[in-house]
């Protein structure tokens, strides 16, 4: 139990040293650009977080996301553009938006469970997508509508914008790092248990007085609200935003990104997010058939580490150490190990 | 005569063409353990269905103290103080020991609140770790339920209606499947139970019913045969009929 600890502690301090200082370091290795592709990450894997939420932790599948994700791009552009609103209404508005059309699509999607669920998601991001598509008075459909970002805050001169890759870098990952430690206190509350235990057992769940149906549905909207802010920071990063956003394969990615990461780990969405990215940033200029690859890696995935790449790290950092402190880790680790298969 | 723990009127269930719980009447008096036996497919488990919620009636009426739950939905029958156990033994199989009970125990709170971790709860930890030792299953506290034996996860699944604080306990076959050892430890426990809570048991295993009951029903068939005291029931010609029909059962 402690080595592990240990080992997450360790990997942790160095992920979160990277994070602090990577517009520092990064441009020093690489090329610049690869500190927007890392706030990229970021952003993406509040939407990974988002599908973590309903399936690794509550038993949801879900393949709408992208619905929620793209309203809270869409809220924030028509702030900015359209009402003209000033940087953190429309920031709100947009997550506004994202979680009011989760509190209405969820009275009827967490309903159903299985396969039904995920129908459902599908058909209602099917439904806003074609809308989308479709009036194009309202929303430019395709073509996507751009806009200008004005600034974050003004404090006597100093007026940041998300023009700035590093101030952007650093704020997007203010608001991934406030969304994750608000999911991780959630996970640990009593609601958190009470996701477990609908996505553990439903039937006992409601024997011992929980309703299934408003546990899913608080998960549907805090998982409405996460997409949402990642379609608010996507647009932004962006400076743009498109119908394309809502569309179910959008959500699709994200799964991928979740099963391959680990699914019902905190940070594992956010590993898979990552990893692929970086796949696809290096791999989609020279071989545009590079999803070929993405479809093996999800197959391998699936098949021989069901519990991702987080899983794959958990297991490992208990086996690598146990020769060395032979009786203590075994006496240590008997339980934890067998706990945790 | 203070009101009954539990009624039941009319109550009635039919799957197609089969009727399941047929027209039956019963009370509950409350302060005994009432075992309902009867052969193989006589209704009982659809019966333990109808009161917790999880099938709906066709007719009749479940009335909790004076209060009709008829209809409601089984967290709600649950919150009013009705627990089962199931005859296929229904855990969390993936959480601790502790925290299936946890849960339970927490269930109880009208709000669940986001923001405040689990583990500073500490009067329903307390709690939790009493109802774990007085089911003897403190060792195993932190041992996954999936890994459990058999006769443990009934425990568990008992410790688990206990933390919900209910006024009725429905068990459904308790020791079914168990070997003699856990048999006698799982009477044990439902001797010690019924002094402080109303018990209904649905039971196949006679030893069992006769040595905690102190009333039994007999049904068959979705109706009530006959109800007494266990004595009554034994001697009874209509009832050794209803189980050598079906001699499989015996």
């Amino acid at each position: 139990m402690n080595q592990r600890n240990n080992f997450f502690l360790v990997l942790g301090i160095l992920v979160l040293a990277f994070l602090l200082s990577a517009p520092h370091i990064v441009p020093l290795f690489l090329n610049t650009f690869w500190v927007n592709i890392l706030t990229e990450i970021l952003i993406w894997s509040l939407l990974a977080a988002s599908i973590n939420l309903l399936f690794g932790y509550t038993g949801l599948l879900s393949f709408g996301q992208a619905l929620f994700f793209g309203m809270g791009a869409y809220g924030v552009a028509f702030g900015l553009s359209v009402f003209g609103m000033s940087f953190w209404p429309a920031f709100l508005l947009g997550i506004v938006t994202a979680t009011v059309t989760a509190a209405i699509t969820g009275i009827f999607a967490v309903r159903l469970t299985l396969s039904y669920f995920t129908i459902i998601t599908v058909v209602f991001s099917l439904i806003f997508y074609l809308f989308a598509v479709g009036r194009k008075d309202i929303t430019n459909g395709d073509d996507g509508m751009a806009f200008q970002i004005p600034p974050v805050f003004k404090i006597g001169n100093w007026q940041p914008t998300l023009l700035d890759i590093t101030f952007q870098y650093y704020f997007v990952l203010t608001i991934v790092a406030a969304l994750y430690l608000l999911l991780w206190t959630v996970m640990r509350s009593p609601l958190g248990y009470a996701f477990i235990a609908v996505r553990e057992n439903d039937k006992r769940a409601s024997l011992i007085g929980i309703s299934p149906y408003r546990v899913r549905y608080y998960s549907f909207l805090l998982a409405g609200m996460l997409a949402g802010v990642a379609g608010v920071l996507f647009a932004l990063f962006s400076r743009y935003t498109t119908a394309q956003y809502m569309f179910w394969t959008v959500s699709g990615e994200g799964v991928v990104w979740v099963v391959v990461g680990g699914t019902g780990t905190l940070f594992g969405p956010a590993l898979g997010t990552a990893l692929l990215i970086i796949l696809r940033e290096e791999l989609s200029v020279h071989w545009e058939h590079f999803l070929i690859l993405v479809g093996i890696i999800v197959i391998i995935t699936v098949t021989f580490a069901p519990s991702g790449l987080m899983g794959m790290l958990d297991r490992w950092s208990t086996r690598r150490r146990a020769p060395k402190q032979p009786t203590e880790a075994r006496l240590g680790s008997t339980t934890s190990r067998t706990a945790r298969s | 005569m203070s009101t009954p723990v539990l009624k039941l009127k009319g109550l009635t269930r039919s799957f197609g063409g089969l009727i399941a719980v047929n027209n039956v009447d019963f009370e509950l008096p409350g302060g005994s353990l009432h075992a309902i036996i009867g052969p193989n497919g006589a209704g009982k488990t659809t019966l333990f269905n109808l009161i917790s919620g999880m099938l709906a009636s066709d007719r009749g009426a479940i009335y909790l103290y004076d209060r009709e739950i008829t209809g409601l939905a089984p967290y709600r029958i649950s919150q009013l103080g009705i627990a089962r156990t199931l005859q296929i033994k229904s855990v969390f199989d993936r959480l601790s020991v502790f925290d299936n009970v946890w849960i339970a125990a927490h269930s109880r709170a009208r709000f669940l609140n986001p923001l405040k971790p689990a583990r500073s709860y500490h009067a329903t930890a307390e709690r939790v770790d009493r109802i774990l030792s007085d089911v003897g299953l403190t060792d195993l506290r932190n041992e996954n339920a999936g890994n459990l034996s058999y006769g443990d996860v009934a425990l568990l699944e008992m410790a688990i209606a206990l933390a919900t604080d209910p006024v009725l306990l429905l068990l459904d076959e308790p020791v079914a499947g168990m070997s003699h050892v856990e048999t006698e430890r799982m009477v044990a426990k439902i001797k010690a139970l019924k002094k402080s809570v109303n018990i209904i048991l649905v039971e196949h295993d006679m030893e069992t019913v006769f040595n905690v009951a102190e009333r039994i029903t007999v049904m068959t068939n979705g109706s009530i045969l006959t109800e007494g005291v266990p004595d009554q029931i034994a001697k009874d010609v209509r009832v050794q009929e209803a189980y050598l029909g079906q001699p499989e059962e015996v």
